[in-house]
């Protein structure tokens, strides 16, 4: 269809206005939401959520299906078997903090409009410095030390991303790009420790590992013979503190308005590089402390098992279902959590490749991203 | 045992032209589509799929051009699938990348494992060089004579990607929409059209890419097989500031840089990767240090990642 020119020039003055006033619109807009169509809106969203979740399992058991698996073997390996075998409480739960810890990093960052694509990169080199420091601190006194490897985690994922955060802030290249990057830098220079520096002396055999940590340096179990370990309380208050931090002060309308658009940051007077450098660095200190919280709760040394994982991915979809709240993040942790290690059973129940939950998880993903955007065409002003 | 130089060099550049036309393909294709606005985060998804259906036709039919139309044909599917969500519908163009990476992530070695369970196949039928007798050739041999059919191509590209984009009338529709949609719009221009179109020309070269992957990078289909080559092509649009010379020169340098290290660790045989991997580092830490070289000046076209809504 062609316009003619001057009625297209009008056109364009026109929608100037109609821009210039949407920002306006979009505050009054929410303050308005939050009286009346809220609760209709959080249904519908719940709704297609669970009609998303829903489409990616039964994406999941057809191929399983199809595989030649037993349908109700397959459920009840996907919904029981998490609960039923044995380990599989210890495994939602390692899950869950890996996704909530990193899932928090990557949704403060979003809030903010920045893309953390590089968590699983922190988390490596987070996993990395638990052993360095380990290994090159050793001779500070225990809890010092237990500290340390904790705390050198955290640092190490913060330097990680201290990297892209400067190129964005200071040369405006961007984040995305550099975490991406930074992921095979990662995964490399973490083969590089392992197999010189942490590597261990002892077993020559296979894969090059790291030294097991000792029992001293291993997070307990809250009650002896039930494998939920202490950084389980631990990963909820610190979501429960990031909630009271990021979203009861007015730093959430700091982050949201420069996510939204650094236009009305500016004129709001929001400093735009502090906003945008606390986020990102405080993403990759918690994706850095997941590799503490992983190793030392769980996994106790490093091999090349762990560096091949896409939790980083994982995270991302648990920050964006999790509608980038801290909370919200949370809950929707556990639900991936819980899924994963569901389809994964319901997967290897019917001799099919795990892989198929990645698939799985990427229907799920772009099956909630769809309901969004009915939510939101309906509730369009 | 001594290396002449000249086989060292020779092999270096023969490597760097081997490796090229996968970031080239892929480049070309995501310069296109992101000069009209639209990023595909989920390029490495479709690279995969497009490699396992390369593998598994090659395999079933022993004829690699079928197995390229198989390649195309599956990339351009999810390619119009990505464009309708991430175009019609309006759906974060990063979140739905993401989405398609995942599922091509799994699915590809889904179907793999369900066509060979037992991992056995047949050998893979590559395309052959031009010149078959390129080893009778000092020098030029090896380096361009050795390349099949889709090197060249890969180099035409380069050219008639960037007389389109500055010299064509679709070309220039191409980057209104991606950098005034609404006047480009006014002008008469069918904004999601071409969008759409530009996104399916990429899907296309990522198919290409993720073909010309299978026998040049790998002689079989694993999981996650292309570990984020995929990726790395978002990274050199980026340096080359969405231009296409640029980008051919981001993809010969990175794997000139590449092939330079990986020549170097194999003559001096560091043994098991200790050291080597450290050099592996290289090619990516030398687009690292770009950014704040040509990074600085780059400008993305304005609408990037941002969905049109006519009126």
């Amino acid at each position: 269809m062609r316009r003619h020119y001057s009625d297209g020039a009008l056109r364009w003055r026109h929608a100037d206005r109609k821009h210039g006033s949407s920002v306006q619109l979009s505050t009054s807009s929410s303050v308005k939401g939050a009286c009346d169509t809220q609760g209709l809106r959080w249904l519908r969203t719940t709704a297609y959520n669970v009609l998303a979740i829903g489409l990616g399992i039964l994406a999941g058991l057809l191929v399983v299906v199809y595989a030649g698996g037993n349908l109700g073997v397959a459920l009840s390996s996907l919904f029981l078997n998490p609960i039923t075998l044995s380990g599989g409480v210890q495994q939602i739960f390692v899950r869950f903090i890996l996704f909530y810890t990193m899932g928090l990093g990557v949704g403060l960052a979003l809030k903010a409009g920045l893309w953390n694509i590089g968590a699983q990169g922190q988390l490596l080199i987070g996993m990395v410095m638990v052993f360095v420091v380990y290994t090159f601190l050793a001779f500070l006194p225990w809890p010092v030390l237990y500290v340390a490897m904790i705390l050198g985690a955290a640092l190490g994922g913060l330097l990680w991303i201290a990297v892209p955060t400067i190129l964005r802030v200071r040369f405006g290249a961007n984040e995305i790009v550099v975490t991406i990057l930074l992921n095979v830098v990662a995964i490399n220079f973490a083969f590089y420790m392992l197999s010189g520096p942490i590597k261990s002396s002892g077993t020559a055999l296979g894969f090059p590992h790291s030294v097991e940590l000792p029992a001293l340096f291993q997070i307990p179990n809250i009650v002896s013979g039930v494998p939920i370990t202490y950084a389980v309380p631990a990963t909820i208050a610190l979501g429960v503190i990031l909630y009271l931090v990021v979203e009861r002060t007015p730093f959430r309308v700091k982050a949201d308005t420069v996510g939204e658009s650094h236009e009305t940051a500016k004129y709001a007077g929001i400093s735009i590089p502090r906003v945008m450098t606390i986020t990102m660095l405080a993403a990759g200190a918690l994706a850095g402390l997941a590799g503490a919280t992983y190793l030392m709760g769980y996994r106790y040394e490093l091999d090349i098992g762990s560096f091949s994982t896409n939790y980083g991915l994982v995270a991302i979809i648990c920050a964006l279902v999790g509608r980038k709240h801290m909370l919200g993040i949370g809950f929707a942790s556990f639900f991936f959590a819980y899924m994963t290690i569901g389809a994964e059973s319901m997967a290897l129940s019917a001799n099919v490749t795990t892989y198929v939950v990645f698939a799985m998880e990427g229907i799920m993903m772009l099956g909630i991203l769809l309901g969004n955007y009915l939510t939101e065409r309906k509730f369009a002003v | 045992m001594s290396f002449p130089l000249s086989d060292i060099i020779t092999g270096i550049l023969s490597t760097t032209l081997t490796l090229s036309p996968f970031y080239i393909f892929a480049g070309m294709g995501e310069i296109v589509s992101e000069q009209a606005g639209v990023a595909n985060m989920g390029l490495e998804g479709i690279m995969l799929m497009s490699l396992m259906s390369t593998f598994v036709v090659d395999y079933m039919t022993g004829n690699p051009w079928i197995a390229l139309l198989a390649a195309m044909g599956v990339a351009a599917v999810i390619g119009a699938f990505f464009a309708f969500t991430a175009i019609r519908l309006r759906v974060d163009q990063i979140a739905s990348g993401l989405a398609i990476y995942l599922i091509g992530l799994g699915l590809s070695f889904v179907i793999f494992n369900t066509v060979y369970p037992s991992g056995l196949t047949p050998n893979y039928i590559p395309i052959q060089p031009l010149v078959t007798n390129w080893n009778t050739i000092p020098y030029v041999g090896p380096i361009f004579l050795k390349q099949d059919v889709i090197t060249y191509t890969s180099l035409v590209l380069v050219v008639v990607t960037a007389f389109f984009l500055t010299r064509t009338s679709l070309g220039l529709r191409v980057r209104a929409v991606g950098e005034n949609p609404k006047a480009a719009d006014n002008m008469g221009v069918n904004v999601n059209k071409v969008r759409f179109l530009a996104t399916l020309f990429a899907a296309l070269t990522f198919g290409v890419a993720g073909f010309y992957f299978a026998g040049h990078f790998v002689p079989g289909f694993q999981t996650d097989v292309i570990a984020g080559r995929g990726f790395i092509v978002l990274a050199m649009v980026y340096f080359a500031n969405w231009k296409p010379y640029r980008a051919l020169f981001a993809a010969l340098s990175f794997n000139l840089v590449y092939a330079m290290q990986n020549e170097y660790v194999s003559l001096s045989g560091f043994g098991v990767a200790s050291v080597s991997t450290l050099f592996n580092m290289l090619p990516y830490v030398f687009l690292l240090a770009l950014i704040p070289v040509f990074g600085r000046k780059a400008r993305a076209p304005k609408f990037l990642l941002k969905p049109y809504r006519k009126g």
